[in-house]
């Protein structure tokens, strides 16, 4: 019974190994791997990115000296030790104990307690190593912007990537120390920008020391991004409006008595050929190098100020009420709806009431004066109101009236072909679709906003038709969207995605891959009715065109600008100033360039934006400069 | 001739031509195993990287030479004094949680000499083992009656209680193991065995229930159940102790080739978890070579229980297999998972001088039984 009791023994035991370590055997030779050897990630430096011509640094990178800490190495007394590091680091204590207490990293890790620090401070800690145990300098990489702030928005921030983002997709194979793109095409081009983090491979034993090297990995430098901005344009795009905001706040605004606030603004250069965008400024803006550092308290709440919003790039991720710089679309969808005619004449009287409307609604043209008959082209040159309200009450008529209409919704649907209410896909992150707004859209926002709409109000009206043919009511574009639709006007109707990168290549300069443009989407309009529209924006800028004045003394003979203003209302924000816009095309003729500017609380179109679009052109053709001509006409 | 036949016949039955050598070879080569073993998780990082192997030999030498002077003796003298040895063990046990006694992580276990640990516990299963089948061979009756089953019990149960409230429950295993063995050897019937593992049940219960166990220990021995739960506290030892022996595969890493071992990611390993490093470093077929000695061991040991002359010998003999037969398995199950983590030694082959000199004591009395098997 004892030898049948051992027999089970053994049976037992030898089954139990053979299980171990013939049939799990690799289970637990992985697992040994994942015991004994560290794999410690070598950062890659990151692409750089250029400017269209290939030879200007946007962002390029720099050798820095960042001062690691190694909890386990620290000496007898750590905090004493901290605090002197904090003393000659000038880094406060609480920011190295948050860091040292950071998750990502392992005990036998060495954790960045200060980065960029001064070569002074670093040979401090090099020559007093003995105070120091525990304590390294070493060289790291960081981002570097030769140009300033010049197109921060477009090249966006770097920063450590977050926990939540380490368990993304999107981020699988990143390590808990590894810089990431935060914004602009840093974000969007991450994973060409990225290098091949390299490895260093050690043996440690169960307290994680290092036992000896297993050899190493090396980091590969992620490749190069050429943009298709230029930088000169950007440059003077930003100057340009700059200085026309600060002109702005100059100008005393009848309809507020206050001075123009002038509080942001943003440009858009874009070439309408091909979607490549130029040039693209936000107003206020950052410096991308703040965050290499770490914040100030000061730059933090600059930066987390609502109303500045400095890192929002208003050309892109913000939609406004695009006022009369919509006319141009309204009356292409009027045509093709059979609504107007190109030969037609159109009343512009001061006012407009809806054909049949006894509720007493007027709409009011800016100018107060009736002109008569006009065609099209005038109306567009002076931007009458009344005359394309008129379109608007057509359209809403042809709405009520044709089930088929009703339905298909046609204003709305040509005006969704320009590329309103969805994003441009421009390669930046968190664009704004704006809106177009339909029957639909109104009764469901109604719904849920009751106390903005009386009860009889809640249902698509007149005035939703009207007002939308003025870029007024509820409509809302961006900056960049704008740019995108006159593009199409300008090239024959073609809408293009617009496009800021225009290839990727190696350290090197080998081609890694081109960044196709796309003007695939072409239009319903034929070329007579787009030249015709380009040919009415032309004389927008002469004469009694709305921006003539903003224009005057310009040499349009050479250089023909076409283009149009818009005065957005915009109640309710801040002072309740007018949005200034100015979309232009030049050369008139065969446009190279279009260009928009936007200007929150910038009074009238020809007040600031046209005054800074003609800064803008004649800074890139080379025109004696005209200072800053604004005013003119109330739109 | 008759006198030539005579001192034939005697000479053909004197005790020292019927030594057991396999026993003694199975027995050596575990321990010189168990020194290679020994260098392999103790040399990194000491100045003499040999010192838990010299001790280690310091302590085999000293127990073969009681190996030696326990040959020398007829087993039968060992029968006199195992009152004696018995009443010893339990006055050491009882000392050894006094101030005289050395103490580490709540547990009251050995006495320290110079640099040496005594470890009474180790002495008291031999003790046990003698104790038991002296009373038992004694009896007049052919099987044990209740009454001596009770007094046999409760002749075990003192110095079982004494080692399980040190605690030492790997220990009181093993006494309880010798218990049983002899018991069953005794011939025993079964109804009584079996009221007294239902009794046995119901005290490790009320044990459980009145806390005279600790709660580590408790965590450790219910470890084994669910060893996915918590790889980083409770179960790290059992976990890294699978990792090892596991990755040994079937050939292994090499002497000194460990990375767990040499790494020092097994804990206790160089005691308790020595058989981690025959997996790691000699794989599946050094360990089933080291299971092979320890077979031809339990069936030397069991062989030499039919064999002796006497009952005491198969009682003594039956008491010493069980002993090595619960502590092997007890240890390598635990160190491969199948066992709960329970702190006791693998025979001859984990580091302690305690431990080898008892174990050689054992092998000692098998040998003395089977030597003198005609006289």
């Amino acid at each position: 019974m004892l030898s049948l009791l051992v027999a089970l023994m053994f049976g037992s035991l030898t089954t139990r190994l053979w299980y171990l370590q013939v049939l799990a055997s690799a289970k637990a030779k992985e697992a040994v791997q994942n015991n004994s050897v560290r794999l410690i990630p070598v950062e890659a430096p990151r692409g750089r990115i250029f400017d269209s011509t290939g030879r200007v640094v946007l962002v390029q990178n720099r050798m820095s000296l960042e001062i690691q800490v190694s909890q386990q190495q620290l000496g007898e007394n750590p905090e004493e030790e901290l605090l002197r590091l904090s003393e000659v680091t000038k880094v406060p204590i609480a920011h190295i104990a948050n860091a040292l207490r950071d998750k990502r990293y392992y005990a036998y890790q060495p954790i960045p307690v200060a980065v960029d620090v001064d070569p002074s401070v670093a040979y401090y800690i090099g020559e007093h190593q003995d105070e120091f145990p525990g304590v390294a300098v070493v060289e790291a990489s960081v981002r570097e912007y030769p140009n300033g702030t010049l197109a921060a928005h477009v090249l966006g921030s770097t920063g450590l990537i977050g926990s939540d983002e380490l368990e993304q997709k999107a981020f699988e194979g990143y390590g808990q120390s590894d810089i990431i793109g935060r914004s602009g095409v840093e974000a969007v081009y991450e994973r060409f920008l990225r290098g091949t983090t390299g490895l260093d491979k050690y043996l440690v034993d169960s307290s994680g020391e290092i036992v000896r090297s297993l050899g190493s990995q090396p980091p590969a430098v992620g490749n190069d991004l050429v943009l298709s901005l230029d930088l000169k344009i950007q440059r003077y795009a930003e100057e340009s409006l700059a200085e026309g905001i600060l002109k702005a706040r100059g100008i005393f605004d009848d309809s507020t008595n206050k001075n123009l606030h002038a509080n942001a603004g943003a440009v858009v250069v874009m070439d309408p050929n091909d979607g490549s965008v130029k040039a693209l400024a936000s107003y206020p803006t950052f410096d991308p190098s703040w965050f290499i550092q770490g914040l100030t308290n000061q730059q933090d709440l600059y930066l987390q100020n609502e109303f500045l919003a400095p890192q929002l790039n208003r050309a892109v991720q913000s939609a406004y009420a695009p006022g009369s710089t919509f006319k141009p679309f309204t009356a292409l969808a009027a045509v093709h709806n059979g609504i107007a005619t190109l030969g037609g004449s159109y009343g512009c009287p001061a006012e407009y009431i809806y054909p049949g409307d006894t509720s007493g609604t007027v709409f009011h043209n800016w100018d107060p004066s009736n002109n008569g008959y006009i065609g099209i082209d005038r109306a567009l040159q002076i931007s009458c109101d009344t005359v394309f309200y008129q379109f608007g009450g057509k359209f809403y008529s042809q709405w009520a009236n044709d089930p088929l209409a009703k339905s298909s919704e046609p204003f709305q649907r040509d005006l969704r072909g320009f590329g309103f209410s969805k994003e441009t896909e421009i390669d930046l992150p968190s664009e704004a679709a704006g809106l177009i707004p339909t029957a639909a859209w109104k009764e469901a926002f109604a719904a849920k906003h009751p106390e903005l709409y009386r009860p009889d109000e809640r249902h698509w009206l007149p005035g939703d038709d009207i007002l939308m043919a003025i870029g007024q009511g509820s409509v809302q574009v961006s900056p960049l969207q704008l740019a995108a639709a006159y593009s199409a006007v300008a090239n024959g109707g073609h809408l293009c995605e617009p496009r800021l990168a225009d290839h990727i290549q190696t350290e090197a300069g080998a081609l890694v891959r081109n960044l196709p443009k796309d003007c695939h989407r072409t239009l319903p309009y034929s070329k007579v009715e787009l030249d015709y529209v380009r040919s009415a924006l032309a004389t927008v800028t002469q004469g009694s065109g709305t921006a003539a004045f903003a224009f005057s003394g310009f040499p349009l003979s050479q250089v023909p600008v076409a283009g149009k203003t818009g005065t957005a209302e915009r109640p309710g924000f801040d002072a309740g100033q007018d949005t200034s816009w100015f979309a232009a095309m030049v050369p008139a003729g065969d446009p190279k360039y279009v260009i928009v500017v936007m200007v929150e609380q910038g009074g009238h179109g020809s007040t600031t934006a046209a005054p800074i679009v003609r800064q803008i052109i004649e800074k890139m053709y080379g025109i004696d400069p005209s200072g800053f001509v604004s005013g003119g006409v109330s739109d | 001739m008759d006198l030539v036949a005579g001192r034939a016949y005697a000479a053909e039955r004197r005790p020292i031509r019927h030594i057991d050598p396999v026993l003694l070879i199975a027995a050596v080569t575990l321990s010189v195993i168990g020194g290679f073993m020994v260098y392999s998780t103790t040399h990194r990082g000491l100045e003499d990287p040999a010192t838990y192997v010299k001790r280690q030999a310091a302590a085999m030498a000293i127990g073969l030479i009681l190996l030696l002077v326990v040959v020398s003796f007829d087993y039968r003298f060992f029968k006199v004094y195992a009152g004696f040895a018995y009443a010893a063990t339990i006055v050491t046990l009882v000392l050894v949680r006094t101030p005289l006694g050395s103490s580490s992580s709540g547990a009251s276990r050995w006495f320290a000499f110079g640099g040496f640990q005594l470890t009474p516990s180790e002495f008291t299963k031999i003790a046990l083992a003698l104790m038991l089948a002296a009373v038992l061979s004694e009896l007049r009756t052919f099987e044990p009656s209740l009454i001596d089953l009770l007094r046999i019990t409760a002749i075990a149960a003192v110095p079982i209680a004494l080692v399980f409230i040190q605690p030492d429950i790997g220990t009181s295993i093993v006494l309880v193991a010798i218990l049983v063995g002899v018991l069953v050897v005794a011939g025993t019937k079964p109804r009584h065995l079996a009221a007294l593992t239902v009794s046995a049940l119901v005290l490790i219960f009320l044990s459980f229930q009145l806390h005279v166990i600790k709660g580590y220990q408790i965590d450790r021995l219910t470890g084994f159940l669910d060893p996915a739960k918590d790889t980083q506290t409770t179960n790290y030892n059992r976990a890294q102790a699978e990792i090892a022996i596991g990755s040994g595969g079937v050939f292994g890493a090499g002497w000194l080739g460990g990375t767990q071992t040499n790494l020092d990611f097994v804990p206790e390993q160089h005691t308790d978890f020595i058989f981690t490093v025959v997996g790691e470093e000699f794989g599946f077929v050094g360990s089933l070579f080291v299971l092979a000695l320890f077979a031809v061991l339990m069936w030397r040991a069991i062989r030499i229980s039919f064999l002796s002359k006497d009952a005491f010998g198969t009682y003594v003999a039956a008491g010493l297999a069980a002993m090595f037969a619960i502590q092997m398995f007890i240890n390598i199950g635990m160190v491969i998972g199948i066992m709960p983590i329970t702190g006791i030694p693998l025979p001859f082959v984990s580091y302690g001088g305690s431990s080898l000199m008892a174990n050689n004591i054992a092998v000692g009395l098998l040998l003395s039984i089977h030597m003198r098997r005609f006289t």
